[in-house]
């Protein structure tokens, strides 16, 4: 890279960073009641308890936006990860079973053994994402002809749906649980609470610092495993630690927002398109440009249908969808 | 393989003699599950009471509701609905040279299933003849979408046309999640049962269409199975043999859609069926695609009759719906064939 690049790159690094800080703010001042963006500053650099709209920032809009940047941000860079071990556009955690995997540990954990302890909520969500990927993994690779991109895909979706038809059987046997899940199952931001939020933390912590540091090899693996090997890379080693990363990085958004479908096709994709194919930078933005992106949409599904709002997950599962179908067209 | 002696030296003719053994069998496991199938429920009859019913000498009035209005159809439509399905998945198996094809997966069961949660849930149940009919557009409309999308000059056809369905599926099925997600708790329960692949409320109307559904498609796959043929060997042999491969993968995929769509407009979204059963008809044996076909769909109404009352029977009070027990037996199935495929 050289220097002018260098710098072209730290300025819209610092830039999109800007523009996160401005849909954070909207994405507070938006609501039932909508605060000044003036007001919203205020709470934050001269907060003062006896002033409701300050109780009402700090309180209940300020988890609510550092869900979703967290979240997206989480999404966003798992989505890119993938990509760049199996080196197919397609692949997203949604698709290869994490996700499904995830919620479903979730909801079986939650509804039947009622372990309703938020701190094991992550814990549930990483293991079933772990089985969920060796699943789809196991399935692709013991099919004649070995693991393509296609086969990788369709099996994903065979277990995404095997996964669903289980969830679905542990919602009939026990409807109670389900008036409860009904809207974390679309995926949103409304049903997370700060607990879950804090305990989830440590694991979208790890999982982003275990990004960041195979960034490098990623990039390597991603022009191929011969160039990688030829590089010095192991490449067994980095997609076994990127995909503890993909599934850490998986829990923690499960956790506190529910499965969100197809989000980390699109930021990835948009990244790229911008910053190429090093994933030392391909990281760092993806998760400012997922946090950004995901309050967008939260803020929007807010909006739409105010007073009511509509899952998130609803909207980002659109969204993804139709980068998808372009995508299969644009590129196969 | 029959050798016949004949005057002027020997004729070989190929008879599939284990094919056919492993149809007969087939058969006879259909008819077990079907004899279980009627004699098991809450209301207690044994075998001899349904065959006199059957027969015309019932031993009671209730006997007859019973056995004529509920137990009979409903084994019917379990028997028909796996057939369909899995000719469906056995079709689009071949077309897309894809061993996991499957109209559940590719888009066509969502929009089916989104025409029937909207009538269900926000035109107030519609039901009789239109239910299924709305089933049926909607399949073929998101299979119309799917080609539409699909359809470029360029490239492999058959593996955009699955991933362009995984793309569709997911968007009908965010639609489908917002209506169940703030309509009316009440029909929204009613549409969930339907939509995991329930059994428990079919009626004559419903056996009435499906068999009508089945013996129009059938017929038209009788005389798809020479094109099936020549497509196994691959495009450009196909076109070899004379076949234009686009027009007939077109229709096929037509076909597929149609058999799927007759099937989930009866009971609902059955998933595996179709991936699963024409993998099972492989490993039991090999045959040409006229008798494969024959036991693909043996095995696919042998699998949801078989779900069905293992669904019914097995929880106590609670039914399960036969769509979760084939999903639940069929995946772990599925990778016990593949694996077996595989270290062959």
């Amino acid at each position: 890279m050289t220097r002018g690049q260098g710098i072209l790159t730290g300025a819209a690094f610092w830039l999109s960073l800007g523009g996160v800080l401005l849909a954070f703010l909207w994405h507070i001042s938006i609501g039932a009641k909508a605060i000044p963006i003036g007001t919203v500053w205020d709470a934050f650099t001269a907060f003062r308890d006896d002033e409701f709209d300050h109780m009402v920032v700090r309180n209940f809009r300020l988890p609510r936006a550092l869900f979703s940047i967290t979240v997206g941000a989480s999404l966003a860079v798992a989505g890119a990860l993938m990509q760049g071990v199996t080196r197919n556009p397609l692949a997203d955690p949604s698709i290869l079973g994490l996700t499904s995997g995830a919620t479903c540990a979730v909801i079986i954990g939650i509804g039947w053994f009622g372990l309703a302890g938020t701190a094991y909520v992550p814990f549930f969500a990483a293991i079933g994402a772990l089985a969920g990927a060796a699943l789809v993994w196991g399935i692709a690779s013991i099919i004649p002809g070995g693991s393509t991109p296609l086969t990788l895909i369709l099996a994903g979706v065979a277990v995404t749906a095997f996964l669903g038809t289980i969830q679905s059987a542990a919602i009939l046997l026990n409807q109670e649980v389900f008036s409860g899940f009904r809207v974390w199952l679309t995926g949103s931001m409304a049903m997370g609470d700060m607990d879950t939020y804090l305990w989830a933390l440590p694991w979208f912590g790890a999982g982003l610092i275990a990004a960041l540091l195979i960034a490098r090899q990623v990039t390597a693996l991603a022009m191929g495993e011969e160039a990688a090997t030829g590089l010095g890379v192991n490449p067994a080693r980095i997609k076994i630690i990127a995909l503890l990363s993909v599934t850490a990085l998986s829990a923690a958004a499960v956790a506190i927002a529910g499965p969100l479908g197809l989000v980390r096709l699109v930021i990835p994709h948009v990244v790229r398109l911008f910053i190429g194919w090093d994933y030392r930078l391909i990281v760092p933005f993806c998760a400012v440009v997922g946090g950004g992106y995901m309050l967008v949409v939260d803020t929007v599904a807010r909006i739409v249908l105010a007073p009511a709002e509509i899952s998130t997950g609803l909207i980002t599962v659109v969204l993804g969808a139709l980068v998808f179908i372009w995508l299969v067209r644009a590129r196969l | 393989m029959l050798t016949i002696e004949a005057a002027g030296g020997n004729i070989a003719v190929r008879l599939p003699v284990g094919a056919m053994v492993i149809a007969f069998v087939l058969l006879l496991a259909n008819l077990a599950v079907a004899t279980l199938s009627v004699t098991s429920g809450s209301f207690d009859l044994s075998l001899g009471d349904v065959w006199n019913t059957l027969t015309g000498t019932p031993p009671t009035d209730m006997a007859v509701t019973i056995v004529w209005e509920f137990r009979i159809p409903r084994l019917l439509v379990a028997i028909l609905v796996g057939m369909l399905l899995a000719l469906s998945g056995a079709v689009l198996q071949y077309v897309t040279a894809n061993p996991l094809a499957d109209p559940s997966l590719v888009g066509v069961s969502q929009g089916a299933a989104l025409a029937v949660v909207m009538a269900i849930v926000v035109f107030l149940g519609t039901t009789g003849f239109a239910l299924p009919a709305l089933a049926f557009v909607g399949g073929l409309a998101a299979a119309a979408l799917i080609q539409i999308l699909t359809y470029s000059r360029r490239g492999d056809e058959p593996l955009r046309f699955i991933l362009t369905g995984i793309g569709v599926a997911a968007l009908i099925g965010a639609v489908i999640s917002t209506v169940l997600t703030y309509g009316d708790i009440d029909r929204v329960m009613s549409a969930l049962t339907w939509l995991a692949g329930s059994l428990h409320s079919v009626s004559s109307s419903e056996l009435q269409w499906l068999f009508v559904t089945a013996l129009v498609i059938v017929t038209l796959l009788i005389f798809a199975v020479r094109a099936l043929s020549a497509l196994r060997f691959g495009p450009e042999l196909a076109t070899g043999l004379g076949l234009q491969v686009r027009l007939v993968r077109a229709l096929l995929i037509l076909l597929s859609v149609g058999l799927a769509a007759g099937a989930v407009a009866a009971v609902g979204p059955l998933g595996f069926v179709g991936l699963v059963a024409p993998h099972i008809a492989r490993r039991l044996t090999r045959a040409g695609v006229g008798l494969q076909l024959v036991l693909t769909a043996l095995t696919g109404g042998l699998m949801v009759s078989a779900a069905d009352l293992i669904g019914r029977a097995a929880f106590g009070d609670v039914q399960l719906p036969a769509g979760i027990v084939t999903a639940a037996i069929g995946v772990p199935v599925l990778i016990i064939v593949l694996f077996k495929g595989h270290s062959k």
